[in-house]
């Protein structure tokens, strides 16, 4: 009798193991199926990461990359998102960008996941969600929500110590996998080193001029609602930030430190001829004072913790009464992108000229949704 | 009866005269006060931040008669007639300049001795909004604050009244802008 119980305890607590895998492990599996980006007709050709370091063939990081190419000649800029997949207005600037452009003067790339890697896992013990939808006019789209760094599963294990090569600058073990820690990048590296390696490849190659890699922070972090220029980009930089003011969007300038290595604001600079712009939101899901973390936080950036910390006017943060939503965030990034070009553009650089972007006030008023395909 | 209204109403009377925003109204601004600054201008942090910068470009496009070194030192002041300090803090900019916070604090407080000492008359514009208030920049805009002429600060700044206070407890005269490229004619004012 007792025998007979215990087999059957045993055969539940199997079954339910094996439930919980299953359901799981599907969960797990589809984060790693790609997304799916509806380009504009202004794309002229794709490419792939591997195209300029063959290193990142068959492997997650083989980043697409979509070019869009105008009829005159001008300068070439560069867009980056994802570069850290758990800063989502960062990817979804980049989607919303390739899938409204045109170009009519130079050309502009865009790569909407730089560490595609970190899109198929999330951050550990964050709670974070998997995924978060964007409401169009045509129904729900969905996107990844990913980790800050590679996933494991593709690059183990992490050593003790991270050794930035070729700066020789430590950091902590796990930054190793974080792919703004890794620039120039190797060519026999980690993953993420390789992927680095790729993109200033493709900097190179193409004669990037401009290049522009998105990110978003948690509310506390001091450099927030900034644009970080490499020095020789000092004058663009400025003259944007001045711009943007005249318009009403705050924006600090950051002068990139020539001792802090791995970043694409430093490294991009002093191993391309491109001028480099590091820009960053403020995005409450990142920040260790929010409370329930689900994937509406993301997208609405509404956190009643952080509003008890703003009013008690003891830490200096970037969180507005009404919250940070996702709309602000992408406004924010899409006008300091085209604001930069644009004093790129007055400062007797070559031109490039991007159209069909959406305003700061139509991106607010409209919402994110208004300007990207609703997908399937 | 009475009595307590009078009371109300002379407390009321006391409040408002104190309040920041009307105090404010009243001040002067520099056209009004007929205060003037005289070129050439050395332009310089405190903090690290790169507003600095920006405050040297509105002052080239003013065709102000300028010099921005972000790490000024005191030899620099040598045929100056203004400073102009831009506080606020940025661990960015401390990492660029390859400097710590102290150094920073040390250098900023030679900078103004030295200009206190040669009675080169000091401007403080501190437009870095919130961005650069409180944490670690308060420290800074303050020490600044206290030893100028006159302060330009642009209002998301001042939206606690920091700056406001700190007008009244020293006398020195604040004009507020409501965005950085406004400061460019209390600027230009103070110049003519
Ligand atoms: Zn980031």
């Amino acid at each position: 009798m007792t025998l007979e119980k215990k087999h059957i305890s045993a055969a539940i607590i199997l079954i339910a193991a094996a439930v919980i895998s299953i359901i799981t492990g599907r969960q797990f599996l589809a984060k790693h199926y790609p997304e799916t980006f509806y380009p504009s007709p202004g794309l002229t050709r794709t490419g792939k990461l591997s195209d300029y370091f063959s290193g990142l063939q068959g492997t997650e990081n083989d980043s697409r990359v979509y070019f869009f190419e105008g009829e005159e000649e001008g300068s070439t800029v560069l867009l980056l998102g994802g570069t850290h997949p758990n800063e989502a207005a960062s990817g979804l600037v980049a989607v919303l960008v390739l899938e409204n452009v045109e170009v009519t003067v130079g050309r502009l790339i865009v790569i909407p996941r730089a560490n595609r890697s970190g899109f198929t896992v999330n951050d550990p013990m964050e709670a974070h969600p998997q995924y978060y939808s964007i409401p169009t006019p045509n129904g729900e789209r969905r996107f990844k929500y990913g980790s800050r760094l590679t996933s494991p599963l593709d690059q183990w294990p992490d050593p003790l110590v991270y050794s930035h090569r070729p700066s020789g600058q430590r950091l902590s073990g796990f930054e190793t996998r974080n792919l703004n820690r890794a620039y120039p990048g190797r060519p026999d590296g980690s993953l993420t080193e390789k992927t680095a390696y790729g993109i200033v490849q493709l900097i190179k190659k193409e004669n990037v001029n401009v290049a522009f890699d998105l990110h978003e922070a948690a509310p506390e972090i001091p450099i927030i609602n900034a644009i970080v220029y490499h020095e020789k980009a000092e004058e663009v930089a400025l003259n944007a930030i001045f711009e943007l003011e005249m318009e009403g969007i705050s924006v600090s300038p950051e002068l990139s430190p020539s001792n802090f290595h791995g970043l694409s604001h430093r490294e991009w600079g002093d191993y391309t001829d491109v001028y480099p712009f590091l820009m960053e939101t403020s995005n409450p899901i990142q920040g260790r004072l929010r409370g329930e973390t689900s994937a509406e936080l993301i997208v609405e950036g509404v956190s009643p913790e952080y509003r008890m910390a703003l009013e008690s006017g003891a830490l200096q943060i970037a969180y507005k009464e009404t919250g940070e939503p996702i709309e602000r965030r992408v406004a924010r990034h899409v006008t300091c992108f085209r604001r930069v070009i644009e004093a790129y553009n007055q400062l007797g650089n070559k031109p490039v000229i991007l159209e069909n972007l959406p305003e700061y006030e139509d991106i607010l008023q409209n919402g994110v949704g208004a300007y990207i395909v609703a997908g399937k | 009866m009475r009595r307590v209204s009078m009371i109300a109403v002379l407390m009321i009377m006391v409040s408002l005269s104190s309040f920041p925003a009307l105090a404010q109204d009243k001040a002067e601004t520099a056209a009004e006060c007929g205060m003037k600054f005289a070129q050439p201008v050395l332009i310089s942090s405190a903090g690290q931040s790169a507003d600095v910068k920006l405050v040297g470009m509105m002052a080239k496009r003013m065709k102000l008669k300028a010099e921005v070194k972000v790490m000024a030192k005191p030899e620099d002041l040598e045929g100056m007639k203004t400073l102009i300090v831009v506080p606020g803090f940025s661990a960015k900019g401390l990492g660029a300049a390859g400097i710590s916070q102290k150094d920073e604090m040390e250098r900023v407080v030679a900078l103004v001795e030295a200009a206190n000492k040669q009675e080169i008359p000091i401007l403080m514009i501190h437009i870095g909004g919130n961005a650069r208030r409180k944490g670690q920049s308060d420290a800074f805009n303050e020490l600044v604050a206290k030893n100028s002429k006159y302060m330009i600060v642009v209002e998301q700044g001042n939206e606690d009244g920091f700056f406001t206070e700190l007008s009244k407890e020293t006398g020195v005269k604040l004009e507020t802008a409501e965005k950085i490229p406004g400061t460019m004619k209390p600027m230009k004012n103070l110049f003519e």
